[in-house]
């Protein structure tokens, strides 16, 4: 059964046309210049019942947008959307009943009052039945060693602490379908992975349809089967993650920081590379702002050692680091027509 | 009776555990409640200063203006006991926190007022209370019981028109991000509310009758009790205004509710 259903959606804001400089401030006060920017634009998509779906796209993209959408905060400007029998932003008060929500580092719960009194507040907000509440609490415990929280006012958690709490509060009231903005922005490794474990566990326990959004591959990797990309307001994929990982797992980004090197001879790096090292498509040799040097190496075409050992014959390398394909250089990758 | 009990019930589930947790600031409370004391004490305290040598204001005496103060203390305390968040609209506004009262099934203002409880309010109220002893007192008012209901209701609505001002005020920040100066202007308006109108030249005399109509916060009502006979139409409509007016700020408040689009994460 599908749980969520979205055709041909949009959302256009009107934006105020920015001047510069003082005058330019002063001229925008009075100033009717307006410019649409489209957030999101024309996507449709279904999602089944108990699936965990992952939104991955730059900053940007119009993942927020969407999300706000679907959880009844905005209104779109066009196209139809169903979630859980609802059109959200016209029934919010029922709709939202049956979801829950986790908006990145803003918690939802009382700033000033213990954990406990917190969740006792939402089944009284919720109208839980006791037998249900003591249920969840045992899972809770059970998943996730929550009881030493219980007394803690919410503003003296830690930000990881404060996650999981907010996490397993949007479980509570056995919501149809829960919404995670960036769950783990801002959030140390061991952290991000107990966030993830807690997510799916309580996917898999209560079948609840996930939707979470995510500007790096990790998280959604970690979690979900499904994956749409969302890059400038369109879906630009959507489709099984194996499919998408056979690909771009074997994507590195070797980042190298050279001694005497002129920002005139990136062409040339550029180009012997390029006769060294033969690919499909050229391998992508580019200059970042701080002064490194990055290029994406696809390692079943090309091994990651190989292009290393030449770099560091050439040139006296000063420092280097091995980092996973960024969200930014997969969107390209798919514009330059990987994954079809 | 379930349904009808749900808001009352759940409004003193996070009162009560938002007061205990504040009541960990002891300082901060004390401090503050001398500072409010302080505050409205010097208020009074002018008023002394001004009737030592004069015995009349434009015809109104010492005790009738302390009623009159008195009087707005008590419309005013409410407004900051249980609707003292709504100085905070602007920064949740533009920091982008005002998104999560969107997640509940609950009506919007009551969650969001909900949050935050002033339990310096009670420092209001108590030095309210005993000026407004005190000035009956001086003033030989006999309380009937039907006085003392009309009391009540007029109360009610001055309060009920102090706080539709300053929702309207705040609520100007979901178009403009920000309702600090709009907020601060209302409310120093409403410091005039303890004055009687007829003090004031006939501009502002009707500015404070039909534009911002704080005259309707204290002085009209305070009539029925100091002047019956000088009563004037204008203050019956007191409990109507204030009706009205919340009405139109609730109007307002869920306009701009549905037009604010939150800042990106």
């Amino acid at each position: 059964m599908n749980i969520v259903k979205i055709e041909s959606l949009s959302k256009h804001f009107k934006i105020l046309k920015r001047s510069e400089g003082f005058i330019g401030a002063f001229k925008d006060l009075f100033s009717r210049d307006y410019k649409i920017i489209k957030a999101v634009d024309n996507i449709s998509f279904k999602v089944q019942e108990g699936e965990i779906i992952g939104f991955l796209g730059p900053n940007g993209a119009g993942k927020s947008t969407t999300i706000k959408m679907m959880s009844g905060v905005l209104e779109p400007t066009s196209g139809s959307i169903f979630i859980n029998g609802y059109i959200p932003y016209k029934d919010r008060k029922k709709y939202v009943k049956n979801i829950g929500v986790v908006f990145g580092q803003r918690t939802q719960l009382w700033w000033e009052i213990p954990v406990i009194e917190s969740f006792k507040i939402l089944k009284e907000i919720y109208k839980i039945e006791p037998h249900i509440y003591n249920e969840n609490m045992k899972l809770f415990n059970e998943l996730f060693n929550l009881k030493a929280l219980y007394p803690i006012p919410v503003r003296k958690l830690s930000l990881g602490q404060r996650m999981l709490c907010d996490i397993v509060a949007s479980f509570l009231h056995n919501p149809k379908i829960i919404f995670f903005d960036e769950p783990t922005i801002g959030l140390d490794v061991s952290v991000k992975n107990k966030v993830q474990t807690l997510i799916k566990d309580l996917n898999k326990v209560k079948k609840t349809t996930i939707i979470l959004t995510s500007h790096d591959t990790g998280s959604v990797e970690a979690l979900c089967r499904r994956l749409i990309l969302i890059d400038k307001g369109s879906i630009i994929y959507d489709g099984d993650i194996l499919k998408f990982n056979r690909i771009f797992g074997a994507y590195r980004t070797l980042k190298v920081e050279l001694e005497q090197f002129e920002g005139s001879s990136i062409e040339v790096l550029s180009k012997t590379i390029g006769e060294k090292f033969p690919c499909k498509l050229p391998i992508p040799v580019r200059k970042d702002d701080d002064g490194w040097i990055s290029l994406t190496i696809n390692q079943d075409e090309v091994k990651l050692q190989d292009v290393l050992n030449y770099i560091m014959k050439e040139y006296p390398i000063k420092d280097l680091k091995i980092e996973e394909i960024e969200t930014e250089d997969v969107v390209r990758k798919i514009y330059e027509g990987e994954l079809v | 009776m379930k349904r009808f009990l749900y808001y009352p019930r759940l409004y003193t589930l996070i009162v009560s555990q938002y007061i205990k947790a504040r009541m960990q600031y002891r300082a901060d409370f004390f401090i503050s409640s001398i500072g409010i004391l302080l505050e409205s004490g010097a208020g009074f305290f002018s008023l002394w200063v001004i009737f030592h040598s004069i015995s009349k204001l434009v015809g109104w005496s010492y005790n009738e203006l302390i009623f009159i103060y008195a009087f707005s203390l008590l419309a005013i305390t409410p407004s900051q006991l249980f609707f003292d968040n709504i100085w905070h609209l602007s920064s949740h506004i533009r920091q982008g926190t005002f998104i999560k009262y969107y997640f509940r099934p609950l009506n919007m203002m009551f969650y969001y007022m909900s949050e935050v409880f002033d339990i310096k309010g009670f420092t209001k109220l108590a030095l309210g209370i005993a000026a407004f002893i005190y000035a009956s007192f001086k003033l030989g008012i006999t309380w009937t019981f039907p006085k003392f209901i009309l009391l009540l209701t007029l109360l009610f609505s001055s309060s009920l028109i102090m706080i539709s001002l300053m929702i309207m005020a705040s609520s100007t920040c979901f178009w403009t991000g920000e309702a600090s100066s709009v907020l601060i202007f209302v409310f120093k308006f409403g410091e005039y509310s303890k004055y009687p109108i007829t003090i004031f030249n006939s501009f502002f005399k009707l500015l404070f009758t039909y534009i911002i109509p704080i005259g309707f916060v204290a002085f009209y009502p305070s009539k029925f009790f100091l002047r019956p006979t000088e009563t004037n139409i204008l203050a019956y409509l007191s409990p109507v205004a204030g009706i009205l007016l919340f009405v139109l700020a609730y109007l307002v408040w869920k306009k701009g509710v549905n037009s604010w689009t939150g800042t990106g994460s």
